[in-house]
């Protein structure tokens, strides 16, 4: 049973060890906790990494479960704890340098939270989860104590979260009135074959309004830029990638494979995420062009890709599940880099405006190079990882027949080069800045970038790889099986 | 030796360009000795073309279902032979007429690297993803060219051509979805090889070819400037510095034609006879609406640009012919309008760094001051109109004669056009060249070409056009059994 659960419980020890080393231990040691907190985390990364050794159980008391798609999302999650662990060591806490150590202790936990959702198999387990990450999100968003934008994020995310995870319990309660279990399987056989029960579809609209707010789909989006914008830089990162790929698990496990996928239920709700989906696109993108703030423009082009995937899942059938996997990979791959840029460049100039990246591609041609090709991932421009998950999407769509969803997509992806192509017409052609730094960007930097956008040109050239991991998610019993192989 | 090789060496060797010059060696020297060094796995492969056929380059097809069936193979036949020498002069030439120490030097050669790679990726790969990924490869350092060393509305040109590209391509995409899923579930690939010989055997359903065929039309017809889709491509040219508008009007755009002639032709081919209509209505947009368009322009850019997009109507005449002559005939004008529109650019490139100006009638009295610039303008001007003896007559006469039997009135409309487009040239030449000479060809510093190192791009670009217009079965004549399967009903 433990090696069922060991990143969730390392990352747990870690982050408990860390905040001890932090209140016990002598100065010496406290000025090398970031880089324990970052051989921790790479630590449980490679772990994951490594396939069990024994066969292990796929259940663990009807509350988890280990399928394949826990088993592609859980070093997900740890890739990017990671990087948002590199992030925070590198963000400039200002007043507050003294608690760098529980800056640096605190994303452990929101991770844990976020294994343990992706293989939740029981709407009593996600809450659970769910309310380990959003509760640390909260803490974490409203760090930086001088900054009144970072308050007012903290803010901001607690009404909202709580607001989100009211519908959520709601929904629940409804569910369980209606069906009389929260099982996922045993949801899937009750109400396999009978008509919709009018509190099973509440509830699954409750539910879906409060994965809404976790993915920031229109019209429960409004948090997002808010909050992006205010919170630190790792904080934000974490937010935009890792928790809304909660929100798509949580999606993809009820509405793609679970109950409400079924004929009854699905006839319902199948519009209502596509009409979600169009609305959500049109929004973010649209949203996302006159942005002059990096980060607000990365929130509003968040909501845009959300949008996308939750167009994919509004498709019947298998192959807008993997499409969703594959993508949120490909959207992993390109915006931690983005984010990983953004907070570098905070570090230098204390604000993360476009402007500071005027003449950026003459000063510093390695990293803009990758930044370059890590947004153009974005846009979905081939030949980058973006590329071939946004070709899915709309295949997927042309395939179920969805016309003006597809019409919608094509114009967004279109529409959505001008978001990308503004950072990137900015580094490139706009002239130097009034106020450049004495101080460049670290050597590891250019690495990262450079390793991150080839990375993208790799995948984009070679999209096989992505299509096998959307393909392993699907798998229900990858333990079992990579056994026998 | 396995000439296969060849083939993804003529995409490596500029990846190599791009990579030396990014790590610091000198930027036009090494794009040029790369340009020149790309002749050789050219010639290689041409030479096995000529001699089996095809040739091709990649993995094995295994019978194993991929969830993503996209194969990296390359091939190459008669009938990208012709486009991927195209692609190599023109990259060749343009580089060569790029200026040393321009600004910002090192990024100006590898966009212009990057655009050639595109386009003979695009032109060599056999696997429909890859086809349409290497198109996308230029699109982004056009954006960059236009935008950076680009002259007039150089911000706006280059976003209007960038997102018109981007609709253009997204459409394209959505059509070759389209066709793709319409398959049976067996049949599914992506290779334009296997995919022409299952469609030849089992057609698409009438409804869903004409689906296709439209989307096909409307995505390939943008990246061509199709009449209404085209209003990106003057002013794009116009604003692009000449290297750049030479391979975006010389090169790139002949991805269209040929994407239609590799995709909608042999795969749709119903679907593309029912809306040859719609085809016509809209090439005659091309050749009358844009041909009297460049009546009143008065820069000479501008002119070129109009007079580029005009003459894409009559490659689509060639197309929608159905006869050998016809397809033989839009090949040929493809490959020479690339050639004479290349040179053209050229020319107006020189002539507006020497004088500073591309308005017409600031440039009086060039003959006597530039004779030599004067020759390529007029030989650029000569084969744009279509003179006996240059290639780009030999395509038209084909074009004309091809589709006399399918479509006599748009031949007679092609044929006006080439009236206006001799009107509008001649007007050009006539203001630019002859006449008092004006204050901007007066001033002091205006050179002619001199010697053989500022010469010898546009004496490549003439020599090709003089032998193509002279035997145009080098063109055609490789490609013919392509086209002659193409033809059949």
């Amino acid at each position: 049973m433990s090696s069922w659960f060991f990143p969730e419980i390392l990352l747990t020890l870690a982050g408990v060890g860390l905040v001890l080393m932090d209140a016990l231990a002598p100065e010496n040691i406290r000025r090398r906790i970031p880089l324990f907190a970052l051989l921790a985390s790479l630590g449980i990364l490679v772990w994951s990494l490594v396939p069990a050794s024994r066969v292990l159980p796929t259940s663990w008391l009807n509350l988890f479960v280990s399928d394949g798609l826990s088993a592609v999302f859980k070093p997900f999650f740890l890739l990017c704890l990671v990087v948002v662990t590199i992030m925070a060591c590198r963000y400039r806490l200002g007043a507050d340098e003294t608690v760098r150590g529980e800056f640096l202790a605190l994303p452990f936990f929101p991770t844990a939270g976020l294994c343990l959702l992706a293989s939740a198999r029981d709407f009593l387990a996600v809450f659970v989860a769910l309310e380990m990450v959003s509760i640390s999100l909260y803490l974490l968003a409203a760090f930086h104590r001088a900054k009144p934008a970072s308050l007012e994020a903290g803010i901001k995310l607690l009404v909202m979260g709580g607001l989100s995870t009211g519908f959520l319990v709601m929904g629940i309660a409804w569910l369980y009135a209606g069906a009389g279990t929260t099982d996922f399987s045993r949801l899937l056989l009750t109400q396999a074959g009978q008509g919709a029960n009018p509190a099973v579809l509440v509830a699954a609209g409750l539910i879906l309004a409060g994965i809404g707010f976790k993915v920031a789909a229109v019209p429960f989006h409004a948090w997002a830029p808010d909050v992006y914008e205010g919170a630190p830089t790792p904080v934000t990162a974490f937010l935009a990638v890792a928790s809304k790929a909660a929100g798509f698990i949580l999606l993809i496990r009820v509405f793609g494979l679970g109950a409400f996928a079924l004929e009854s239920i699905g006839t319902y709700f199948r519009p209502i995420l596509l009409t979600t989906g169009i609305a959500t696109v049109t929004l973010g993108t649209l949203a996302a062009l006159p942005q002059r703030d990096l980060k607000r423009l990365l929130a509003y082009s968040g909501i845009a890709h959300a949008g996308f995937m939750i167009l994919a899942l509004g498709t019947e059938g298998e192959g807008g599940i993997g499409t969703v996997v594959a993508y949120l990979w490909a959207y992993l791959l390109a915006s931690l880099p983005v984010f990983l840029f953004i907070n570098e460049l905070e570090y230098l100039h204390g604000s993360t405006d476009m402007r500071h990246l005027d003449g950026l591609g003459r000063r510093e041609p390695g990293p803009s190079l990758g930044f370059t090709l890590c947004l153009l991932s974005m846009a979905g421009l081939p030949p980058l990882a973006g590329f071939p998950v946004k070709l899915a999407v709309l295949a997927n769509l042309w395939d179920a027949g969805e016309t003006p969803a597809l019409v919608v997509a094509v114009i967004m992806a279109v529409a959505g080069l001008g978001i990308y192509l503004t950072p990137i017409r900015v580094m490139y052609w706009e002239r130097e800045a009034d106020f450049i730094p004495a101080r460049r960007f670290p050597p590891f930097l250019i690495w990262v970038m450079l390793v991150a956008g080839f990375l993208g040109v790799g995948l984009g050239l070679k999209p096989q790889w992505l299509a096998r991991v959307a393909e392993k998610s699907l798998n229900p019993l990858p333990v079992v099986e990579s056994i026998r192989e | 030796m396995n000439f296969s090789l060849s083939l993804p060496a003529l995409l490596a060797i500029p990846m190599v360009g791009v990579l030396l010059i990014a790590l610091g060696s000198r930027p036009k020297t090494t794009a040029l000795w790369v340009s020149v060094l790309n002749l050789i796995p050219g010639f290689l492969a041409s030479g096995m073309v000529l001699r089996s056929g095809e040739i091709l380059f990649g993995p094995e097809p295994i019978p194993v279902r991929e969830v993503f069936p996209a194969k990296f193979i390359l091939g190459m036949d008669g009938l990208s032979l012709s486009l991927v020498w195209l692609t190599l002069i023109v990259t060749l030439t343009a580089i060569g007429t790029g200026r040393e120490g321009i600004k910002r030097e090192k990024e100006y050669y590898i966009c212009l690297l990057l655009i050639g790679l595109g386009a003979l990726g695009a032109f060599l790969s056999v696997d429909l993803f890859y086809f349409f990924s290497f198109h996308e490869v230029a699109l982004i350092p056009t954006f960059l060219l236009v935008g950076m060393w680009g002259h007039g509305d150089r911000s706006g040109a280059a976003w209007r051509m960038t997102v018109y590209l981007m609709l253009g391509s997204m459409v394209l995409l959505v059509g070759m979805i389209g066709l793709f899923l319409a398959l049976p579930e067996a049949a599914r690939s992506l290779d334009w090889r296997v995919l022409s010989e299952s469609l030849k055997a089992n057609p698409l359903s009438p409804g869903i070819q004409h689906v296709v065929a439209a989307l096909l039309l409307v995505g390939f017809g943008t990246l061509v400037s199709l009449v209404p889709f085209h209003s990106w491509a003057p002013g794009g040219y116009a604003s692009a510095p000449a290297p750049a508008a030479m391979l975006h009007a010389g090169v790139l755009k002949k991805f269209g034609l040929y994407g239609l002639l590799r995709v909608a032709l042999p795969m749709v081919p119903d679907g593309w006879k029912e809306i040859s209509w719609l085809v016509g209505l809209l090439l005659a947009g091309n050749i009358l609406y844009l041909g009297l368009a460049s009546l009143q322009q008065r820069d000479f850019r501008w002119l070129l640009g109009f007079s580029s997009a005009m003459h894409m109507g009559t490659v689509f005449l060639g197309l929608i012919s159905g006869t050998v002559l016809g397809l033989a005939g839009a090949l040929t004008l493809m490959v020479g309008h690339g050639l004479s529109a290349a040179l053209g650019f050229a020319v107006a490139g020189e002539i507006s760094r020497r004088t500073g100006t591309s308005w017409m009638r600031d440039l009086g009295g060039l003959a006597r001051r530039a004779p030599q610039l004067w020759f390529y303008l007029m030989i650029a001007a000569m084969a744009s109109i279509g003179l006996p003896g240059l290639a780009n007559f030999a395509g038209e006469i084909m074009i004309f004669f091809g589709s006399w039997t399918a479509h006599p009135v748009l031949v007679g409309v092609a044929a006006w056009g080439v009236v206006l487009s001799a009107v509008a040239t001649l007007r050009a030449v006539n203001a630019m060249a002859f006449g008092p000479m004006s204050p901007a060809v007066e001033a002091e510093g205006v050179t002619d070409l001199k010697g053989m190192r500022e010469t010898w791009p546009f004496a490549v670009l003439t020599i090709a056009l003089l032998l193509i217009g002279v035997m145009p079965l080098l063109v055609y004549g490789p490609a013919r059994p392509v086209l002659e399967r193409l033809s059949q009903p």
